[in-house]
């Protein structure tokens, strides 16, 4: 099930939340458990059992490091470790990598991996690094096994994340699974954010969504070099409001039910530099491998080939964490060089320039990335490239484009100002009355108008399939 | 936050969801939506089967939007907020100007159009009869003027030019005559059929093509039978802006005895259905609707008959075509799968006639049966 449908939102958010507020607080967990499998099923059905395999699964190797550590036994806590480890990335590359290594190979001439065309279960990416981190946790001290079942379960399953992340570490959530407390501020204020995800999704993400997709369905021939760039821009949009609209209503529905996770994004868009942007972009997976894979190689206490090195790894496996195909690998590659350069002397040399240079280099290189990022076939994508750079043998413009811009000017000056904290600052200076107000009508006037947008959903794609 | 503030806002959202969800489950169900024109999502069916193979969770998904408390309200809000930031269309229908609701039509796919081209130039050699080609070009052709500036939409005259090209048909060029008037209320503004007027000069241009007499509008009386159409395309938009229209009729029908097969039995039709003034689907007025064939024989018994490989185009057109021929049958491929070139033989057709409308034919997965 995804947020942005009627039923999500008329049907299995009311009767959870019903359910939850009506039992007792120590049932609470049971119901979350529940209404999560039963999330999750609704879209995946029998791939519900992966998933409940890898719960029981860590949940054993946890409490298998915490009793190694117990008696003394590091080497047997950290063969639990490598056990979870490997149990966790078999399941990932077996679902998510198999075929892709497998077509790969056969492309060359071998052919000793079939292609099975297994079928990629949502949110795999996201419930494997979670409960690999949670072993690395507890080894490490972070956090203490969990003995109950039901809370491991709740931690793994908890739908408001379950499908598109943010990647929530059990040493954050750990104790509030264990126990949380319950305010209607704290609700209200789970009410805002959520609203706020699902405008970003449905009334922005959407609409820009469809631009891109007719951009992208175009012949080169059909193209012009500004659509292209057009068409980029539109996918630029729709693909952070689109995950961060995710992320918000996760962090929504979170405080709804009582928890507090991390924020996940932080205004990308404005960033300065390439460094700077994927410190503001899914902060979860890029802390989660900088804690759970860049320092475990040596991070940057090692010789400087070494340290590439350990980036390298890094970023080639950001980028095939997005998805098993060979543009998203060229795309974390793309960004492995680019934050090289920047490492190396840009950053200093931004730093001195004036901020427009930083944007201007950052939106640039950011745009590109997208291109390469949005189209998984490579020829399309070497055309689509072409035509962006004037060698595609196109016009500039036509009147096809003057009909899309007309069409698409006010969203993408909308959302080029959502994507700036401009809102939120001018939000914070009025007064608790106008706040008040101002947050009333925004809440009121949301709910209308994504329940319509909801209703007549013609076009709503979920764009994390492929994670 | 202040605690007061926050429990208002909690209550709001609440009881927002909590309402839809109450008010959707307690309100009777509706069957068909007469704004939308379609039938709604039936209450899924539950089993093993559905369950594991998912339709039940699809089927669920589209009950629940389907049957949500207040639908045509939040169908129509949809098309005003796309109005409101700056589009000029909702679901795939262009908001026109003149209050004109036109389909948007996409570029065929080539292939399946040579291949159906195959299907019509084996019904000429197969049949031992003239056969007559007719596309029916779009209103988003004949009134591109009145698209959106710049409106992507395909080119149906070069397409249309193409396909006569390569064709062994006589051809109807339509495309000319309908172009000639396309000042003229020809097409409805919020469905996507012909008017009257428009069937008057698609029939004069078939009339042309088979080197008959044409018809005088001067000869007759137009006569208004509703004011109030809304259409498909209103039904699909979610448009909910414009103005209805018109149904006109200029052919008074006296004297014809029309044969209706809507299922296999033949019932006794009328060129003009009445009841159907009274519901949503009004161009249903014109002899009753879709179906798999309908025989019409005239007063003009020594005139040549006619039958047409029809599309709903067609019932607008039959009232004209009563002036000139002795019998008209209207072969639906869509629902009469019997041998056509038999048809033929059998009820001594003089002429065939394949009219479609361009965006039918370029989706009707029918055309094989033209062959056969």
């Amino acid at each position: 099930m995804v947020f942005s449908t009627p039923i999500f939102l008329f049907c299995f958010l009311v009767l959870t939340l019903l359910v939850y507020y009506l039992v007792p607080r120590g049932l609470r967990n049971v119901v979350l458990l529940c209404s999560s499998l039963f999330f999750y099923f609704w879209g995946e059905r029998i791939f519900v059992l992966i998933m409940l395999l890898s719960t029981a699964i860590d949940y054993t190797h946890g409490l298998l490091v915490e009793r190694c550590q117990k008696n003394g036994n590091d080497k047997g806590a950290r063969w639990a470790v490598a056990s979870s480890v490997i149990f966790n990335l078999a399941l990932l590359f077996f679902f998510k990598y198999w075929d892709f290594i497998a077509s790969s190979l056969q492309a060359v001439g071998l052919t000793f991996m079939p292609v099975l065309n297994t079928h990629l279960p949502i949110g795999i990416s996201f419930y494997t690094f979670q409960t690999m981190s949670y072993t690395i946790d507890v080894y490490r001290g972070d956090a203490r096994a969990q003995r109950n079942i039901i809370n491991f379960g709740t931690f793994v399953t908890l739908f408001p994340q379950l499908i598109a992340g943010p990647i929530i570490k059990y040493k954050d959530l750990g104790d509030q699974i264990d126990s949380r407390t319950y305010s209607s501020e704290r609700f209200a204020s789970g009410v805002q954010i959520f609203m706020v995800g699902l405008g970003k999704k449905l009334l922005i993400a959407n609409n820009v969504g469809m631009l891109w997709d007719t951009y992208k369905a175009m012949a080169p021939g059909d193209l012009t070099v500004a659509g292209a760039w057009l068409g980029v821009l539109a996918f630029t949009f729709q693909i952070y409001f689109d995950f961060s609209g995710y992320s918000d209503m996760a962090v929504g529905l979170g405080r709804m039910l009582g928890f507090e996770f991390l924020p996940n994004f932080n205004y990308p868009y404005i960033s300065k530099s390439i460094t700077e942007f994927w410190r503001r972009w899914h902060i979860s997976l890029s802390t989660w491998f900088k804690e759970y894979l860049y320092i475990p190689l040596g991070g940057n206490r090692c010789s400087k080939s070494r340290w590439m090195f350990n980036l390298l790894v890094v970023w080639a496996a950001t980028g095939i964490w997005h998805g098993a195909s060979w543009n998203y690998l060229i795309w974390g590659l793309y960004f492995f060089v680019l934050l090289m350069i920047e490492k190396f002397f840009l950053l200093n040399l931004l730093k001195k320039a004036p901020a427009l240079v930083g944007h201007v280099y950052t939106l640039f290189f950011v745009l590109v990335s997208w291109a390469i990022f949005g189209l998984e076939n490579f020829t399309q994508l070497t055309a689509y490239l072409k035509v962006m750079f004037g060698l595609g043998g196109v016009p500039l413009i036509n009147g096809e484009l003057g009909y899309y811009l007309s069409s698409y000017l006010p969203i993408l000056c909308v959302a080029a100002l959502a994507s700036t904290p401009l809102g939120v600052s001018l939000y914070r200076r009025g007064s608790v009355r106008v706040q008040q107000v101002v947050c009333t009508v925004l809440v009121v006037a949301g709910l209308v108008v994504c329940t319509a947008y909801l209703v007549d959903g013609t076009y709503n794609p979920f764009l994390y399939f492929r994670f | 936050m202040t605690k007061k503030y926050s429990i208002f806002l909690t209550v709001l959202f609440c009881a927002f969801i909590g309402g839809v969800f109450l008010i959707s489950l307690l309100l009777p169900k509706k069957e068909f939506s007469p704004l939308e024109n379609r039938y709604l999502e039936k209450p899924p069916k539950l089993s093993l089967e559905t369950v594991s193979d998912g339709t039940f969770m699809e089927d669920a998904e589209d009950y629940v939007s389907d049957h949500i408390v207040g639908r045509d309200f939040w169908v129509a809000a949809k098309a005003w907020s796309e109005r409101l930031s700056g589009k000029h269309e909702n679901n795939g229908v262009y908001f026109g100007k003149e209050d004109t609701l036109i389909n948007r039509v996409k570029d065929p796919d080539m292939d399946k159009l040579n291949k159906d081209m195959g299907y019509v130039d084996s019904l000429v050699s197969n049949a031992t009869i003239p056969v007559y080609f007719g596309l029916i070009p779009t209103s988003a052709a004949i009134w591109s003027d009145r698209l959106p500036a710049g409106a992507p939409t395909a080119d149906e005259q070069s397409i249309i030019d193409q396909l006569y090209f390569t064709t062994g048909a006589n051809t109807v060029d339509l495309y000319s005559a309908l172009n000639e008037h396309n000042d003229e209320d020809i097409y409805y503004r919020t469905d996507h059929h012909w008017t009257s007027l428009g069937a008057f000069y698609g029939a004069n241009a078939l009339l042309e093509a088979m080197g008959m007499e044409p018809l005088n509008l001067d000869d007759y009386q137009k006569t208004t039978v509703s004011d109030q159409f809304y259409g498909t395309t209103f039904s699909s938009s979610g448009v909910r802006w414009v103005k209805p229209d018109c149904i006109d009729t200029y052919v008074p029908g006296d004297g014809v005895t029309v044969t209706s097969y809507f299922g296999g039995n033949p019932s006794q039709g009328s060129l003009y259905v009445d009841s159907y003034l009274d519901v949503k689907d009004k161009y249903s007025y014109f002899l009753g609707g879709n179906q798999a064939l309908c025989v019409i024989e005239t007063e003009h018994t020594d005139a040549p008959s006619v039958l047409i490989v029809r599309d709903s185009y067609s019932d607008s057109l039959a009232p004209f075509l009563t002036e000139r021929f002795s019998e008209i049958h209207l072969f639906d491929l869509r629902y009469n799968k019997t041998s056509l070139k038999s048809y033929i033989e059998e009820h001594n057709i003089d002429n065939v006639v394949v009219l479609y409308s361009f965006s039918n034919f370029v989706t009707d997965q029918n055309l094989f049966l033209l062959g056969q």
